[in-house]
């Protein structure tokens, strides 16, 4: 067997081994950073090198050979064309060329029944038009419309899978499968009522916003499941809305379905990484009642207490403050590394990811310097 | 007459039925500009209740949202019995998510908690470049200016605006605050900024600390 097919396989059985809630041989590590930086790092333009997958081999290469992890460093990376033709309101590139998700409304207070009614049909025949301007055409147009589309985005991610398996195997990497989904309660905050719309809802019409919630819960579960049954992979679950709620609102509107999703999920014999996005320190008692080994990558909080309260039962990460990157000496980069990894591996289920991702260059190149170490350090002193 | 004790308190348990009850009851009696000015004045101080409440844990930004939703109906309501006898504002800040990000939701809570407290705001909207901050600052001449990012890119532009705004010979004339989900301590200073925060409620005490 070649050098890079024993590594795969080495760093197949870490993920293995953490998903089913074994210790592994030592904390496996990705990269904070995603492709958006790569392409940066090695001097590309951002919008230009999203729109042409091929360019993005070499780029992906050199970053694997320049930072070395455990896993396939691309991150989300949402490629811009089937968006573009699609006249996306929902996902949108900035002037940088970063694609990001700007406040949109895809439904109307006053249409909540017609929703709730039957929340696919409404979002095919209404949603969808009005989030994506390209649709809101004649039949026929629409149907070429989203011919088009979703050509260009299985075009694009289909060569960027093919990308994704030859840099594994070069490099020996491994690829935990994905399937994206939502809290239903996030879902209605993100694409339907906006984070300004659903707060205001959950005061004017809260029996609505449950029935909601509850109406789009087979969806969530549906866009969850992994393609590939007892794959090696997890459903991702980016937690938005919750932090930003009261206890007693998050225990009406949110909590029930999102358990629920998770449970589903689980029991289909798949693992849910959660990001944990924002402050989620009054509810831990709450995620201590999730299926175990869910895995939950924190974006803030007291890595301490949360070790103690959920370090049992569940796989921890995240919490490493990317900011520190750009801010801190290498010194105080690595010092909080090994502060993490003292706190998390004793658990015997953690995974170094950081708090969120790395999208874009700094002007002085410290990010990659610090990264650099930080990765070293990790990769190389990672045991339980 | 509005009993301004009841209307301020509605306003700080957002308890928006009530609110809008007064306020319609309120018009009714075809007020005043100077009545207007007190009932506006108690939804401000109700305002208020909202960011201390905020601070002590009861409110989360959810609940802020929906304050900002509040007032500018209430504000709405009473603009055809206000006339132009507005209350006179504290000072003016010019606001905006930096280049390269397009969230807005923070930027836009301050925004209304900073009208709410009586300063003019001047929005420049999202994803804005440093020079269309240094031109807003050259012509309305503001006495803060805030940016807001949510993305970890936000920390560079902030850097690039608060330089440009310098190179310009505007950096000694207002205070500059940041905010948003990746700012902290050491940000704040790299980036050359007068303040950070991650708390529009005390963002706006900030601010008013400043005009004093």
């Amino acid at each position: 067997m070649t050098d890079s097919a024993t590594l795969a396989e080495e760093r197949e059985q870490l993920f293995k081994d953490l998903l089913s809630g074994k210790t592994p041989k030592r904390v496996p590590v990705s990269n904070p950073a995603t492709l958006e930086y790569a392409i940066q790092y090695y001097g590309e333009d951002l919008a230009t090198a999203q729109w042409d997958v091929p360019s993005l081999e070499p780029i992906l290469d050199k970053f694997c050979q320049d930072f070395p992890t455990d896993t396939t460093p691309i991150g989300s990376l949402r490629l811009p064309a089937y968006y573009q033709i699609l006249g996306s309101k929902a996902i949108v590139m900035g002037s940088g060329g970063f694609m990001q998700h700007p406040e949109v409304m895809g439904l109307l207070a006053e249409e909540y029944d017609d929703f709730i009614a039957a929340p696919y049909d409404f979002i095919v025949d209404t949603v969808l038009p009005r989030l994506y301007t390209e649709l809101d055409a004649e039949p026929s147009h629409k149907a070429m419309t989203l011919a088009k589309a979703l050509k260009a985005q299985q075009d694009d991610y289909g060569y960027l899978g093919q990308i994704r398996s030859r840099i594994n195997a070069k490099h020996g990497l491994t690829a935990p499968m994905v399937a994206l989904t939502e809290a239903p309660f996030d879902f209605m905050a993100d694409f339907l009522r906006s984070f300004k719309g659903i707060s205001s809802d959950v005061r004017r019409h809260p029996d609505k916003v449950v029935a909601a919630c509850e109406a789009v819960l087979p969806l969530m579960v549906k866009k969850g499941k992994l393609p590939v049954p007892g794959a090696l992979g997890f459903s991702f679950i980016p937690l938005h809305m919750a932090p930003y709620m009261r206890n007693k609102d998050f225990e009406k509107f949110y909590w029930p379905t999102f358990k629920k999703l998770v449970e589903e999920l689980v029991a289909m014999g798949q693992n849910v990484q959660l990001f944990v996005e924002s402050d989620w320190m009054r509810y831990l008692d709450y995620l201590n009642e999730l299926p175990e080994n869910t895995i939950m990558r924190f974006e803030y909080g007291d890595p301490k207490l949360v070790a103690d309260k959920l370090g049992k039962k569940h796989i921890l990460s995240g919490f490493y403050p990317v900011t520190i990157l750009q801010t801190g000496t290498k010194e105080q980069c690595v010092d909080k590394a090994k502060e993490l990894m003292d706190i998390l591996a004793p658990t015997g289920k953690y995974w170094f990811q950081a708090d969120k991702s790395i999208i874009s260059t700094d002007a002085e190149g410290k990010v990659a310097e610090n990264l650099f170490a930080v990765l070293d350090y990790t990769m190389n002193n990672g045991s339980y | 007459m509005v009993d301004s004790q009841v209307l301020k308190q509605a306003v700080g348990d957002l308890d928006e039925e009530a609110v809008l009850k007064m306020l319609d009851e309120f018009i009714a009696t075809n007020p005043n500009g100077e009545e207007a000015n007190k009932v506006v004045n108690a939804c401000q101080q109700g305002m208020a209740i909202v960011g201390d409440l905020y601070e002590e844990g009861e409110y989360f930004v959810g609940d802020l949202i929906f304050a900002g939703e509040l007032l500018s109906t209430a504000i709405d309501k009473l603009k055809p019995v206000l006339g132009g006898d507005h209350t006179g504002n504290v000072a003016k800040i010019v606001l905006g998510t930096v280049e390269g990000d397009l969230h807005d939701i923070g930027k836009n809570i301050f925004g209304s908690m900073a009208e709410a407290a009586g300063f003019e705001v001047v929005d420049l909207g999202i994803d804005v470049p440093a020079s269309a901050f240094v031109e807003k600052i050259k012509e309305v001449k503001p006495d803060i200016v805030g940016m807001s990012g949510v993305l970890t890119l936000a920390l560079d532009a902030m850097k690039g605006t608060v330089d440009a705004i310098k190179t310009a010979g505007l950096r000694d004339d207002v205070k500059i605050i940041i905010g948003g989900n990746p700012v902290t301590e050491d940000a704040c200073k790299q980036i050359g900024a007068d303040a950070f925060t991650t708390n529009a409620a005390e963002a706006v005490k900030t601010c008013q600390g400043w005009v004093k």
